[in-house]
């Protein structure tokens, strides 16, 4: 949910996208006319008296690569929260192919196709790297526990291809040749990467990133905004990203929403959001706040 | 025996990342061959072990095999799933029960005697076999129901719910009624007379025919640990360790927590009332209510907590210095429980992880440990 945070350097980024970063990729328009993969509509959530999220809507077309941004606190990771399933909403209805995906538990919605990382990394810390990753295997595992118990060779089989699979996604970040340490081995950013390789593994189509460059240095972010493309290219999903560095977000998003106090306050392409008078005074303070 | 016959699997689970096995054409024979050793290897012991030990040594080995079932069974709930579960001796007390009064009154009215009919892999064997299946199941049963409430109670919450499965099935017990003891007597009685069933009361079930020998009890071992060793090394046992690694993680990786979680009851509770089954017909042992209290249910806790959460070797070993110490410590036996106490508090000082900790014993050995495997792709 909603949290406070400490440090926050990176609001002056948003008038100025990042300099640091090749100006390669471009929001596409072809993307807008897609058929709407993720279809949110009026979504919300009170914990109480505090509306975290009040109707929430997003329509996320097949291959996109949208971002969340907003101040601290202001619902971002509840939504993400609202659309895994860790919380029910309120109100609203959510869709994934026009599957509804109200009242779902988290593990149905992951089955469904979306899949996740956390703000703050929660890898499997006891398992290997290989074990974190092969672990999505058991959502698509035909076998159930008599085939475990008496090792089938169907069996057999599925668990080889399972470990197989695992090993080709952990290529993706290089981490093939330290898939037998155990996760909490990594290094930082490294957990990072391992975070987005385990949620890639459930197969899903639509991948939500939180965070995924918290605690990275320059020359990483621009490495993960090029594997981010990479992988919104090569598993045809559409990603969602909450980020704070804005020169990140500015790069690699199509479009932005920007959340504040739990509503959406502006939506649009990045050069949309860098000049909306609404979202320089969220992040800001507007004149007479400021005094 | 168990750990030399599972070191080939090993090869492929956790070396390097090209399989050796990837090329190779698995058959139906590999995956059974380690409960064939398994088996063998118990009939080996059966007929060998009395005559190099002795009966009073053979005897330990078989309490030893039995508190190895009911370690490795416990260490899928409290080590793999990372639940707290200490009402473990309730569902071997409840499996024992059911599989005595199964062969007890069977025999009397088959045979009109309760005692041992026939020999080795007589009739009378299979027919103590098939009722420590039918205990695991009821046990199995007893399982799910304390498996649901695990959904909603987690840590101290669960563990005394558990607890008092094990002291209500105790209380429950003691209200049963008397052992109908010949089979004329068995003949007459009327249908009121088994309900509640008349399995001793508070005395405890006596005249259950022995028929727990070495050959059972380490086939039975063999079973639960190729299972519990399958299990930690399949799809659905890492589903069930990421349940104690991050629970919200693991259902965002869309595992099914609330089936994993009374699942693993479910095979526990199984494995406990098989085990329950040969501790009922082991020569002098009478059954008896108490053996349900959380007394039992700790010592098994104490042997996963020892031998280390997920360890299934570990707590094999765990199990056998603690069912020989209490033999070799005979002379004090009134200070076993305050030996346990300081070997707890001196395990958590110096090892907190458990023996292994979540390692098997192969894997400390240098160059097959997950640290020390490094082979390129």
């Amino acid at each position: 949910m909603a949290r406070p945070r400490s440090s926050n350097c990176e609001e002056e980024d948003l008038m100025s996208a990042n300099p640091s970063f090749p100006n390669t990729g471009t929001p596409s328009a072809q993307v807008e006319s897609g058929k709407p993969l993720l279809l949110v509509d009026q979504i919300g959530i009170a914990f109480g008296g505090l509306k975290a999220v009040q109707g929430f809507s997003l329509n996320l077309p097949a291959g996109a690569l949208y971002g969340l941004i907003g101040p601290n606190g202001a619902g971002k990771t509840t939504v993400f929260n609202l659309l895994t399933g860790v919380y029910q909403p309120d109100s609203g209805e959510m869709r994934l192919e026009s599957r509804s995906l109200m009242g779902l538990k988290p593990h149905r919605i992951a089955a469904a196709g979306i899949a996740r990382t956390f703000q703050n990394i929660r890898l499997f810390p006891g398992l290997s790297v290989l074990d974190n990753v092969r672990l999505a295997g058991q959502l698509r595992s035909s076998h159930g526990l008599f085939a475990t118990l008496l090792r089938t060779p169907a069996h057999q089989a599925e668990e080889e291809s399972i470990r197989n699979q695992a090993l080709e996604l952990l290529a993706l970040f290089d981490l093939q040749d330290r898939a037998n340490e155990p996760a909490d081995s990594l290094a930082y950013g490294h957990q990072r990467h391992l975070e987005i390789v385990r949620a890639l593994a459930t197969g899903p189509k639509v991948l939500l990133l939180d965070e995924p460059a918290a605690g990275m240095n320059s020359q990483e972010k621009v490495e993960l905004a090029q594997s981010i493309r990479k992988i919104r290219d090569r598993f045809h999903v559409s990603i969602l990203l909450i980020e704070h560095d804005m020169g990140l977000v500015m790069e690699i998003c199509e479009r932005i929403v920007v959340l504040d106090h739990g509503v959406i306050i502006s939506e649009g392409t990045p050069a949309m959001i860098q000049n909306d008078p609404k979202v320089i005074a969220a992040y800001l303070g507007t004149a007479s706040e400021a005094v | 025996m168990t750990v030399t016959h599972s070191a080939p699997e090993i090869a492929t689970s956790q070396s390097g990342p090209p399989s050796p096995r990837a090329g190779r054409r698995t058959s139906v024979w590999s995956g059974l061959w380690p409960l064939a050793v398994g088996i063998a290897l118990a009939a080996v012991l059966h007929f060998v072990l009395p005559r190099l030990i002795g009966q009073y040594y053979s005897r330990i080995v078989m309490d030893i095999g039995i508190a190895m079932i009911m370690a490795v069974s416990l260490n899928i709930v409290n080590g793999m799933t990372g639940q707290f579960s200490i009402g473990h001796a309730g569902f071997m007390t409840l499996g024992g029960y059911a599989a005595a009064l199964l062969t007890y009154y069977g025999s009397l009215s088959i045979w009109g005697t309760s005692l041992r009919h026939g020999g080795f892999l007589g009739v009378g064997e299979w027919m103590f076999a098939v009722s420590c299946l039918v205990g695991g199941l009821v046990a199995a049963g007893a399982g799910y129901v304390v498996g649901l409430p695990s959904l909603r109670l987690r840590g101290d919450y669960l563990a005394i719910v558990t607890l008092g499965f094990g002291e209500i099935l105790r209380v429950v017990l003691q209200q049963t009624g008397k052992v109908i003891d010949d089979a004329e007597a068995l003949k007459a009685a009327k249908w009121s007379q088994f309900f509640p069933p008349p399995v001793g009361g508070a005395v405890g079930f006596d005249g259950v025919p022995k028929y727990t020998d070495l050959f059972w009890v380490y086939t039975f071992v063999t079973i639960t640990v190729v299972v519990a060793y399958r299990l930690k090394h399949s799809s659905l046992g890492r589903a069930m360790i990421s349940i104690r690694e991050d629970e919200i993680a693991s259902q965002a990786m869309g595992v099914n927590i609330a089936r994993n979680k009374v699942l693993a009851f479910v095979l526990a509770a199984f494995f406990a009332g098989a085990a329950g089954g040969l501790f009922a017909h082991e020569a002098g042992v009478i059954l008896s209510p108490k053996d349900a209290g959380f007394q039992r249910s700790f010592d098994y806790v104490i042997m996963t907590v020892l031998g280390g959460r997920g360890s299934i070797t570990g707590v094999m070993l765990a199990a056998v210095i603690l069912t020989a110490l209490p033999e070799m410590l005979r002379d004090f036996e009134q200070y076993r429980l305050i030996m346990y106490a300081l070997l707890l508090i001196i395990m958590m000082l110096v090892r907190p992880q458990g023996l292994f900790g979540i390692h098997e014993v192969w894997q400390l050995w240098p160059g097959r440990g997950p640290r020390t495997a490094k082979k390129k792709t």
